[in-house]
């Protein structure tokens, strides 16, 4: 009698006996997703825990034996501490997505044939066990980072109850993200939409255009925050059109607009408020 | 009609005569008996069993509200039951007779409710140990059965109680099966001739499904049917040759069944087995496990099976009502039993044969798209191509409804992505042992109200949620339909064209339930359970 694999042998069959295969296919797949690598280069589910949680169990099932139940590495194997990846060198999600599917070639790293979901899940557990936060901020001057954040920032985005509500509240970014994912974060906002701050764009049945961010929706009605930060609701009856473009409302700030010694006045200003509330 | 002070001095004389079997019959012989039971929908004042009849299409003849008149539908009450239920729902279907509500709620609370106003006659809470294993999981219960002055209801620490239906009072009450181990019990027993018929959850225990019969007046166990074979009977044969995996073979029994009284059958699903996710302990086809069995209503004995999902390793339950229905097909009067399968296929059987008559895909699932000629899927996905059904299935327990004329089977679909993570778990007494995680990509679901042809499985028409629902389906013959979604709308749509014709905001997402339907001094009613409140709508205000 046939019996379909389960996933883990299914696993433990690529790792054992397709290893050869795969070199050749992760090579072919290199090349064939070259179109996709823009895709591929965020995270889709970046901070989700459940994620993190499911790819903690692939985690020690599939990668201890080298890096050590806890992802702490082992010496003796040269197996690096996976959880000061992000502190010591400065990967993206994307470089480490590449090197799970690929294999580091000179190492003892081989590729994987994990799903693209799965490798995603390891990474975002990779991201949960990792040192973070911004480690050394780099020196600014808080004075003038209050003022660019009032300037540039502060419509959208709150430091304590300062500032607007379209955006996340900053108060503690600096504990929760590295300094390369803000840094992208304000070049590069359209890499990673923030899924609590989607973006909905809708036109009333009197052709009164609005955008905003959704707060929720059912099957006949939308909330949302409109761009003067009114909360706002709808009947989807009685809109022309109703949209969510997968682009953020964070506009990309390039360095003539925002230069790195400004990011690192306004991150300056965001600790200084931060050890100043005593949070 | 029996006026409420009436029933409340009846349920004082009876509290000072409860208790001695001596006086059962005597209790019995007002209320609605077998016969009632099995006329079904004949009496518009009566919703008697968990589906309103037995054949489980959940269709009612009522036909005040129209599509033409629905807009007009309006709260008459709310019963707010002051017990909530962390991550799941209030799933129950209320019963009716002579104006009377018999409801059950979460973590086992019960009561009957006046009709007309929403007031409870009586309030029922059982006590419950505080080391609850799958009761504590999914603190449930889908409702009451119903006969003579007796209701049946099965609770979070795996008992079988008989209550008056006019006080509340415990008759008796039966032990099911250990709580302890990991067993629960939820859902609403059947009452057919002689029997209360009921089954049992704690697949994600280690434990081992049984349906059971019991005696309504004694509580004496008439017999049981073990939904996975013990070490040399029939089926064992698709499982390791090791007694103590056949003894946590899972195959929980958690929804109603189904009843044919000219056949004598009970058609009742089966769950997954244990562990969910991880195979590798349980090579083989696994039965009776993501099996539709049909047993004899006498006796308990097998009489046919087919398993949906073979060595199911995606918590893909077959725990759904069975439809049963006679209608042409081919062009020959058929017999037949319909369930629209977690696993993402709608199936038509033959009831009397268990033959399989169809078997298609209701939803975008990658795991399989057709049904060999052996009757097995055949298998495209085993989650190595990545998205997969999530756990909770294409579909649920959620009640769907088969629209007879129409020939619609009309149900909630689920479309999900998940990603399974097996591991090997522990296998202690008590604790959950799934066998690993699951991860779900809450960005690519959304739930659908699909209306199949069921000759064909073609898909007739669809009303899309932003999200997966839970909320099940109930018809009513003047052609609408009635679903609920997680957003918490409950609504009625056109069962031709599926146009959607009214919605009301519960404030609760409606999880497990379906609406029930009955008529009020000349009033249709319509209710749905959705959060912590019971909600009657009708036309004009109540009298």
């Amino acid at each position: 009698m046939q019996y379909s694999l389960s996933s883990s042998s299914r696993l433990c069959l690529l790792l054992n006996i397709l290893l050869p295969a795969l070199f050749v296919v992760a090579g072919l797949s290199i090349m064939a997703s070259a179109a996709t690598a823009q895709a591929l280069a965020v995270n889709p589910l970046q901070g989700q825990s459940r994620a993190a949680y499911a790819g903690g169990v692939l985690f020690r099932a599939q990668c201890a034996t080298c890096h050590g139940a806890d992802a702490r590495g082992i010496d003796s194997i040269d197996a690096p501490d996976l959880t000061q990846m992000w502190s010591q060198r400065d990967y993206s999600d994307a470089r480490v997505f590449a090197i799970i599917r690929q294999g580091l070639p000179g190492t003892i790293m081989p590729p994987h044939g994990f799903t693209d979901t799965e490798i995603w899940m390891l990474v975002t557990y990779l991201r949960s066990v990792a040192v973070t936060g911004v480690r050394e901020l780099p020196a600014g001057n808080v004075m003038r980072g209050r003022r660019l954040f009032a300037d540039q920032c502060a419509d959208c985005h709150r430091v304590g109850q300062f500032g607007g509500i379209l955006g996340p509240n900053l108060s503690n970014i600096l504990q929760r993200q590295s300094l390369t994912a803000i840094t992208q974060a304000v070049r590069a906002p359209q890499l990673a939409v923030n899924p609590d701050f989607k973006t909905v764009d809708l036109i009333t049945a009197e052709g009164r255009r609005l955008r905003g961010v959704l707060r929720n929706e059912d099957a006949f009605s939308v909330q949302m925050i409109d761009e003067g930060q009114r909360l706002q609701a709808f009947k989807k009856s009685e809109l022309a059109e109703l949209r969510f473009p997968d682009v953020s409302l964070m506009p990309a700030f390039a360095n003539a607009q925002l230069s790195t010694g400004e990011l690192a006045d306004i991150l300056n200003f965001i600790e200084f408020a931060h050890t100043e509330s005593g949070q | 009609m029996i006026h409420p002070a009436k029933l409340i001095k009846n349920a004082v004389c009876c509290c000072l005569l409860a208790i001695p079997t001596l006086f059962a019959q005597a209790q019995d012989d007002t209320g609605p008996d077998y016969e009632d039971i099995l006329a079904g929908f004949d009496d518009p004042q009566r919703w008697l069993t968990y589906s309103g009849d037995y054949s489980g299409r959940r269709h009612s003849p009522l036909t005040q509200i129209t599509p033409g008149n629905v807009q007009q539908l309006r709260p008459v009450w709310t019963f707010q039951t002051g017990t909530t239920t962390r991550g799941r729902g209030f799933e129950t279907t209320p019963l009716v007779d002579d104006g009377v509500l018999y409801v059950t709620g979460s973590n086992n609370y019960a009561w009957a409710i006046d009709a007309r106003t929403g007031r409870p006659f009586w309030s029922y809470r059982r006590n419950l140990p505080d080391d609850l294993t799958y009761g504590a999981s999914a603190p449930v219960n889908r409702g009451f059965g119903m006969l003579g002055n007796r209701l049946f209801m099965v609770t979070l620490d795996a008992y079988l109680l008989a209550m008056d239906r006019r006080t509340g009072e415990i008759l008796w009450e039966r032990q099911l099966a250990d709580y302890k181990v990991g067993y629960a019990a939820t859902l609403a027993p059947l009452v057919i001739d002689g029997k209360v018929i009921v089954g049992i959850s704690g697949g994600e225990y280690a434990t081992r499904g049984f349906i059971e019969a019991y005696d309504p007046l004694s509580g004496e166990r008439l017999w049981r049917f073990n939904t996975i074979p013990g070490p040399g009977e029939p089926g064992s044969e698709t499982w390791p040759d090791d007694p103590e995996v056949l003894a946590r073979g899972g195959g929980g029994t958690w929804m109603n069944g189904s009843f044919d009284p000219e056949l004598n059958l009970i058609y009742w699903g089966v769950g997954n087995p244990n562990p969910d996710y991880y195979g590798e302990l349980r090579p083989g086809d696994n039965l009776y496990s993501n099996s539709l069995v049909a047993l004899d209503a006498e006796s308990g004995a097998l009489r046919w099976h087919y398993q949906f999902t073979p060595h199911d390793l995606n918590d893909w339950d077959s725990n759904h009502v069975p439809v049963l229905a006679d209608i042409e097909w081919r062009g020959q009067p058929r017999r037949v039993v319909m369930v629209g399968n977690r696993n993402g296929f709608f199936y038509v059987l033959d009831r009397v044969s268990g033959e399989l008559l169809l078997g298609e895909p209701f939803t975008a699932t990658s795991w399989a798209r057709e049904i060999g000629a052996d009757g097995r899927p055949i298998v495209l996905n085993d989650g190595s191509d990545g998205c997969l059904p999530d756990p909770w299935g294409s579909t649920n327990f959620m009640p769907p409804s088969f629209y007879p004329g129409l020939d619609l089977f009309i149900l909630n679909a689920r479309e999900t992505c998940a990603t399974y993570v097996p591991e090997e778990p522990a296998n202690a007494p008590g604790q959950a042992n799934f066998g690993g995680v699951v991860f779900i990509d809450g960005e690519k679901g959304y739930g659908a109200l699909r209306a199949l042809d069921v000759h064909s499985g073609e898909l007739i028409w669809e009303f899309t949620y932003p999200s997966p629902t839970f909320g099940g389906v109930t018809t009513t013959a003047s052609g609408l339909v009635w679903a609920g979604d997680h957003e918490g709308n409950f609504m009625a749509f056109d069962a031709a064209s599926g146009d959607n014709l009214w919605h009301y905001q519960t404030g609760s997402r409606i999880w497990g339930a379906a609406a029930m339907t009955f008529m009020l001094d000349g009033q249709q009613l319509v209710l749905i359970p959705s959060g912590t409140t019971l909600t009657a709508f009708a036309l004009e205000p109540l009298r």
